[in-house]
């Protein structure tokens, strides 16, 4: 049912394209798409391509929660400390991502450091950001119910902080990933020799559309798994468990 | 510690009477580290200028004309997009809203072309259109309008059956219903579509000036990289930052909290 449409859509393409005789440099035939598929598949480059951006994006965002969220927690404990601090995460979320490419190229050079710091402060930010959010919208009432019922430090923040801001810190997740990803195909196209976005980047030198469109399609299907699979499910059992609807 | 304390409460009461200072104030120890870091010369001063540098910098090129310019443009083209983005977005979001059988059309397609991603189609806009404002202003729209639309449908799901039906048995036509049922009630939706569809404009506007730009601040942050000129690079990076927040925290923000609370939604 959900891929119907999308067929549809594929149909219209195969009959369109030859039948406006489409000149190959402006729009490819789905048969010349499957091709450089194919091709692409054979000779490995498409492997190589996904792999290089995966692991970049991977590596990136795994170094910006593992720092965001302990910051972002530790930061939110202070009320006055999170009111203090909440315009410069802002100001800096605001900044994250593709700002950083010039600076992050001149800093790293060209090639994978920059490309991996340009993910790992996009994530960062915004999931340090929405942590610190997280942890300051948790009920004062129920930090002090802890902390009158016994419970120690480690107790309040394994209990109630971080459970508390869980919510935030998964939508920060996402949102960050989202500026990550974008980030990252730009970033490919400027500054590197391998990834999905370098990939469409040269073959518009070569005019092989067909090469641009079957990259477009794999970044979409990429984006589309990383997000059903890994991203919605994660934020459906974070909100659901702690009860909360939230808009989409 | 005492004077800390202090201090401290000084600046609790000043922030109470005067919300806009706990915007600013909280950027001074930043900028005082800044100074004290390039000051302290642990990098060479190329890669890592101060404070002074960057205002210095700001000063000429504002003097010069070229940052007036491009600043200029890079609004332009983003208050464009974001218009046809709208434009397009809320009728379109309006109809996929009330319409089963677009729903059913449309939804997986729209969620397959934002999952593309604007800055993925540029290669090819590039070939279509050359360097230049449609490609732009093409890749804005795009972004822009997916988060539009996927809100609109959002807000006009979540307006109750009831309360169209009951419209519609006291006598209201199809049209009024949508005008005044429909609408005003996925408003507050909109506007978080809005909000997100121009955070996500706005980054890709730079990403785009970079690539194919020939003015506008994405494209003197790269011309500067080109020079090595990091003074420049941030400079842009904080005027980006300025700018974005002003719009999003002094207008969005309280426009989505405005529509939220006049709904009787809470919004963060």
């Amino acid at each position: 049912m959900f891929v119907a449409p999308l067929i549809a859509l594929v149909a219209i393409w195969a009959i369109v394209v030859p039948l406006f005789n489409v000149n190959p440099r402006v729009f490819p035939s789905v048969g010349a798409v499957g091709t450089a598929a194919l091709d692409s598949i054979r000779d490995g480059t498409l492997f190589a391509h996904v792999a290089a951006s995966l692991l970049r994006v991977g590596l990136g965002t795994l170094i910006g929660i593992a720092t965001a969220v302990p910051l972002g927690i530790a930061m939110g404990v202070s009320p006055t400390v999170a009111a203090f601090l909440t315009p410069l995460f802002r100001f800096f979320s605001v900044l994250a991502g593709i700002a950083w490419i010039p600076i992050a190229t001149l800093w790293f050079g060209y090639g994978f450091g920059a490309i991996v710091f340009v993910i790992f402060n996009a994530v960062f930010f915004v999931v340090a950001y929405n942590t610190l959010l997280g942890v300051r919208t948790i009920p004062h009432s129920l930090r002090n119910a802890a902390a009158s019922l016994g419970a120690g430090r480690w107790t309040l923040l394994t209990e109630v902080l971080v459970p508390g801001a869980l919510p935030n810190i998964v939508t920060g997740i996402r949102t960050g990933l989202g500026f990550a990803w974008r980030g990252l195909i730009a970033a490919e196209m400027i500054a590197t020799n391998v990834g999905l976005g370098y990939m469409l980047f040269v073959a518009r030198d070569f005019y092989r559309t067909e090469v641009i469109v079957f990259g477009m399609i794999v970044i979409g299907v990429l984006w589309l798994l990383i997000d059903r699979l890994l991203l919605v499910p994660l934020e459906r059992a974070t909100i659901e468990r702690w009860g909360m609807v939230r808009r989409g | 510690m005492n004077l800390m304390l202090q201090i401290w409460a000084g600046y609790a009461r000043l922030t109470r009477r005067w919300p806009g200072f706990a915007a600013i104030i909280p950027f001074i120890p930043v900028l005082a580290l800044w100074t004290a870091v390039s000051e302290a010369g642990l990098f060479p001063r190329a890669f890592f200028p101060g404070p002074a540098d960057v205002l210095r910098a700001f000063v000429t090129l504002t003097y010069k004309g070229i940052l007036p310019d491009y600043l200029q443009d890079s609004l332009i083209r983003l208050a464009t997009g974001a218009a046809v983005g709208m434009a397009l977005g809320i009728p379109l979001g309006i109809l996929i809203g009330t319409s089963r059988w677009a729903h059913r059309i449309c939804w997986p397609v729209l969620l397959f072309f934002q999952a593309i991603g604007d800055i993925a189609w540029l290669p090819i806009l590039l070939i279509w259109f050359g360097f230049g404002l449609t490609t732009m202003t093409f890749v804005i729209v795009y972004t822009v309008l997916f988060p539009v639309v996927l809100n609109t449908v959002l807000g006009v799901e979540s307006v109750p059956r009831d309360l169209s039906r009951a419209a519609l048995s006291l006598g209201a036509s199809r049209a009024r219903v949508l005008w005044e049922v429909t609408l005003p009630g996925a408003l507050p939706n909109i506007i978080t579509g809005l909000r997100n569809g121009l955070g996500y404009g706005w980054r890709a506007l730079i990403a785009v000036e970079m690539i194919v730009g020939t003015s506008g601040i994405g494209f003197m942050m790269f011309d500067a990289r080109r020079a090595g000129s990091t003074v420049e690079i941030i400079l842009g990076m904080i005027i980006l930052g300025l700018l974005w927040y002003i719009v999003d925290a002094w207008i969005l923000a309280p426009l989505e909290r405005a529509t939220g609370q006049r709904w009787g939604l809470v919004t963060s």
